[in-house]
């Protein structure tokens, strides 16, 4: 490339060549251009030559497709007339590039919203799962009794050997799973890693083998040859230092020795973000058990058999364990999903909907803002285009014309739009701690993709329809000799403005539910994070630590290991109290325990009540400050050898002693013996499904050791300061026990919310968007009617009329337009409130003050924006007005 | 007679112009050179090579080709030359436009 043979940019050249090749200078205009391009690089600079080339190779290629030549050789004379109008509409969208600029944007910001909620639903929905013949995996889950309730349970060990015993061939290497948290020592600090207990088939289910070592082996499933692990790319490569040798070795889990076997493949992190999986084998014991009811399925379709097979015969296998095992599987049956709608839960998809449905709605905005500049234009062309029609062009042709524009339009906004939606998707993706990311399956997939683009830009052509059918209509049906005797304002009729103002009700209509729905989840995220949570989180830091079973088998042990760190947490100087439970509220945890309260009629097990069970240190109320209603709290007095006790909260003494004696009642759980409650507690709000008034049982710690353990220690100052401290003090206790999700309780509660604040988020981002849009489309439509009425107006003032009876008319007219879409968008407001309550699992309330302030808010808003074009109106010279004649 | 009805444009009569004086080098690039130094006139890459192709139809051009070249990425040079109908069509120019001017000098200023 250096000594004289310099060559032009090559793609250039091939665009240059292949454009060209219909001219007889085809060779000539190639060769004049290389020549110039030659001498231009010796003069001057390569780089300076070779951008000289591309413009002037874009030159001639705009030229060549768009003046064109009437070339003799084509195959339809549609292509033709298509060119032809493309050619028009680009020049008559250039003519205006302010309008045609506004009108992309808005196109592009419409259909952004909705390409990212696209990348949403892609990512979440329909391919959450990045596995081989993904659409072949299922999951089974059982139904509970309630026949309304579709609620997805799982399922017993017994019920699921039975399934795989019997639907071998219909669903291969049925896979029971099952929740496994790893402690993990040595080479490094103690860690706590997220594992899974998973069948021999789990790898051949999910169709992923370890890239090293190998899956798990049938017999593995039997207690004592279980000791194996399988761990993820991340662990072995974080803990391991990515070291081969590892398989064949053990390692120190839970505390008990285990062998590596194998190294999965990067990315894969199924179920759950899982690091490491282990057999899940059963005891002699365990496996016979029907009510007990805690494992995951999944599966993998036979070859040749569909969904629907897999279906009918899970179906009469429910059937048959019904019948044969009436106690546990009574009224039960089980259902087959494909595994992206199998692991999911319902509240995303209810939020997915929301959100389409708020991007459909600035996007039907951007298109009657869209319309509406279209309209305006093709009123300045309405003369025009009525001459053309007088002069024998064909309606159709005019319509044509008007779509071309549109779709050109449309053409312009596509990448932009994808601009915006990689934006959208981008601080979305980013904004989801890691912690929870891992939960939600695909959340780190979501991107702009092919699907999206396609998708983009079918909503592209449907909206440019949209928008550019209604203005292209109207020019359409003008009528000739009407636009040709008017006074040149180009026939702008009655019905043209009718559809203007159409729009505009039709723009405020869509803001205000969107408005109402976008205020109502922020109200409620804010009341969820800072309002009233009935303890008080600040100042509170919080840490869990979980007691393997090998090294705390008992009772005993995981007493004297609570008391012990209590102790020493509490002794250090920055901290005034610490506690401990085995589920503290805002944690990301639950325990729930059915009761069965002493004189009442006995039931079955699982139809007796669930209560919310916590076992807590003596600390426990005052640590917290939960307030004690009545009676008194745990003591540090409640020892296992003395009466076993509880305290309830108010809103389960109430529900079970409606009136009143809940102090003294006796109650038990699992059989267990008899506590009797001493105390009344207040509500806490432990997360945002449940609410404030979930019905709670205490019971002292001592007597009920948990093997997880949330310790909540109130610092003197910041939280954060005594982490150190904290974690040294528990690693005096047990060296080689983790301690892990340490955070400020602040923090957790924003956790929690954190779904919540999403929803917010995005619904107040359309919101704005579409608030802004709405204003805009108003602003441009009363500005352009007092336009048109300015020599009205100017008659008006020449006969006397005042300044404000001007701006009264001028503001009358949008008031009008404005009450109309305001009332039409407050039922819409209502109605979609309503539909967020049932969606959002009771967390949204609504009411009557939010839709009636927002809509006020609006009307005054939209006003506002109409006072500058009345104003405007009111400034009118009536010398000049009638001069505009 | 049939050179009679071609009809020269501005540009048309411009470009016969150039051709005539650049002679034995008159291709594209310097033709374009030369109406922007000499006519003053900056136009198109694609216009020039549309309003030749119309001189050729027209026939007051006629092209042929030279040979291929190293600079030009071993294209070879199409040279314009004016044909008879050309030149008859720009005397007629000529003539038309000095019968037109003739007995305007009061009112133009002598040229």
């Amino acid at each position: 490339m250096t000594r004289g043979s310099i060559a032009p940019p090559a793609r250039a050249e091939r665009l240059l060549e292949r454009i060209v090749a219909s001219s007889p200078y085809a060779e000539d205009i190639a060769g004049d251009l290389h020549e110039s391009f030659n001498a231009l690089a010796q003069r001057r600079s390569l780089t300076l030559a070779r951008w000289w080339y591309r413009v002037q190779v874009f030159a001639l290629v705009v030229r060549f497709m768009f003046r064109g030549r009437t070339r003799p050789r084509r195959k339809g004379q549609v292509m033709d007339r298509l060119l032809m109008e493309a050619r028009f509409a680009v020049r008559s969208l250039l003519k205006r590039p302010g309008l045609t600029a506004a009108a992309a944007m808005t196109l592009a910001l419409g259909l952004g919203a909705n390409a990212a909620v696209f990348g949403i639903i892609g990512a979440l929905v329909l391919h959450p799962y990045n596995m081989p013949a993904v659409e072949r995996i299922v999951t089974v889950s059982e139904t509970t009794p309630n026949k309304s309730d579709t609620r997805r349970e799982t399922v017993s060990p017994a019920n699921f050997l039975d399934w795989r015993r019997d639907l071998a061939g219909t669903v291969d290497h049925l896979t029971a799973m099952e929740w496994w948290d790893v402690n993990l020592v040595g080479r490094d600090e103690p860690e706590r890693a997220l594992g899974f207990r998973v069948s021999s088939g789990f790898f051949a289910a999910v169709g992923i083998e370890p890239v090293l070592g190998r899956g798990f082996r049938a017999e593995e499933e039997s207690r004592g040859r279980d000791m194996v692990i399988v761990l993820s790319d991340g662990l072995w490569k974080r803990r391991f230092g990515a070291d081969p040798a590892i398989v064949g070795k053990s390692v120190l889990a839970n505390g008990a020795q285990r062998t590596v076997v194998g190294i999965m493949p990067p990315g894969f992190d199924f179920p759950q973000g899982s690091e490491l999986w282990s057999p899940l084998s059963f005891d002699p014991s365990a496996a016979p058990i029907r009510s007990d009811r805690y494992l995951s399925v999944v599966g993998r379709l036979h070859e040749g058999k569909s969904f629907e097979d897999a279906s009918a015969q899970m179906a009469v296998e429910a059937a048959r364990l019904a019948r044969d095992f009436p106690t546990d599987n009574k009224d039960r049956s089980a259902r087959v999903y494909p595994i992206s709608r199998g692991m999911g839960d319902d509240g995303t998809e209810r939020v997915l909907v929301l959100w389409q449905a708020a991007a459909l709605f600035v996007l039907l905005i951007a298109c009657a803002n869209i319309a509406n500049l279209l309209l305006a234009r093709g009123s300045e062309r309405g003369r025009e285009i009525a001459v053309r029609l007088a002069l024998g062009s064909s309606r159709g042709r005019v319509v044509r014309e008007s779509l071309v524009e549109s779709v050109l339009l449309a053409v312009v906004a596509v990448p932009l739009s994808l601009g915006v939606s990689w934006l959208f998707l981008t601080v979305i993706r980013s904004s989801m701690p890691a912690r929870v990311m891992r939960f939600v399956a695909g959340w780190n997939s979501m991107r702009v993709d092919a699907p999206l683009v396609a998708t983009t830009v079918g909503l592209a052509v449907v909206a440019s329809v949209v928008f550019g059918l209604l203005p292209a209509l109207q020019i359409s049906r003008n009528s000739v000799s009407d636009a040709l005797k008017s006074d040149g304002r180009g026939g702008a009729g009655p019905g043209r403005h009718r559809l203007r103002r159409a729009l505009v009700v039709a723009e405020i209509a869509l803001v205000l539910p969107l408005l109402v729905a976008a205020i109502l989840s922020v109200r409620s995220v804010t009341t969820l994070v800072t309002g009233w949570q009935g303890y008080d989180p600040e100042g509170v830091l919080m840490l869990k630590t979980a007691l393997p079973e090998a090294r705390y088998p008992d009772a005993d042990s995981r007493r004297r290991f609570a008391a012990d760190a209590l102790e020493r947490i509490g002794a250090l100087p920055a901290v005034s109290t610490a506690l401990v439970a085995n589920v503290l509220p805002s944690s990301d945890a639950g325990s729930g325990r059915y009761i069965e309260i002493e004189g009442r009629p006995t039931v079955e097990r699982l139809q007796r009540p669930l209560v919310s069970y916590r076992t807590v240190s003596d600390e426990y109320f005052s640590g917290l400050r939960l307030p004690i209603v009545s009676g008194r709290g745990v003591s540090r007095a409640d020892q296992p050898s003395t009466l076993h006790v509880a305290v309830v909260s108010e809103s389960m003494a109430k529900k079970f002693w409606p009136d009143g004696g809940a102090i003294g009642a006796r109650l038990r759980v699992n059989d267990q013996p008899w506590m009797t409650i001493v105390g009344i507690s207040g509500e806490v709000i432990h997360d945002w499904f449940e609410g404030r008034n979930a019905p709670t049982l205490y019971r002292p710690l001592a007597q009920a050791p948990p093997t997880d353990m949330m310790f909540a220690v109130r610092a003197k100052g910041d939280p954060t300061a005594i982490v150190q401290d904290v974690r040294r003090a528990i690693a005096q206790v047990d060296a080689a026990q983790p301690i892990f999700d340490v955070m400020p309780m602040r923090q957790a509660i924003r956790d929690r919310t954190i779904g919540l604040r999403f929803v917010a988020g995005v619904m107040g981002t359309f919101a704005a968007l579409a608030l802004v849009l709405a204003v805009l489309g108003l602003y441009a439509v009363m500005s352009y009617l007092v336009a048109q009425r300015v020599r009205e107006i100017g008659v008006r003032i020449a006969l006397g009329a005042t300044t404000t009876d001007v701006t009264r008319l001028a503001l009358g007219q949008a008031a009008r337009l404005t009450a109309i879409g305001v009332g039409i968008g407050f039922v819409l407001a209502v109605a979609l409130g309503r539909v967020m309550e049932a969606g959002l699992l009771g967390i949204v309330s609504t009411d009557f003050v939010t839709p009636v302030a927002t809509a006020l808010l609006l009307a005054v808003t939209t006003l506002a924006s109409s006072y500058l074009p009345a104003r405007r109106a009111a400034a009118v010279d009536p010398m000049v007005a009638l001069r505009t004649e | 007679m049939k050179s009679e009805d071609v009809y020269l444009g501005e540009l048309e009569q411009l470009l016969l112009l150039i051709v005539l004086r650049l002679g034995d080098d008159a291709y594209a690039n310097p033709i374009g050179e030369d109406l922007r130094t000499s006519a003053g006139r900056r136009i198109a890459r694609g216009a020039l090579y549309t309003a030749l192709e119309r001189l050729e139809v027209k026939g007051c051009l006629r092209s042929m080709l030279g040979e291929p070249l190293p600079e030009r990425g071993g294209r070879a040079r199409r040279y314009f030359t004016v044909t008879p109908t050309g030149l008859r069509a720009l005397r007629n120019s000529r003539r038309v436009l000095l019968g037109l001017w003739d007995g305007l000098e009061s009112k133009l200023g002598t040229p």
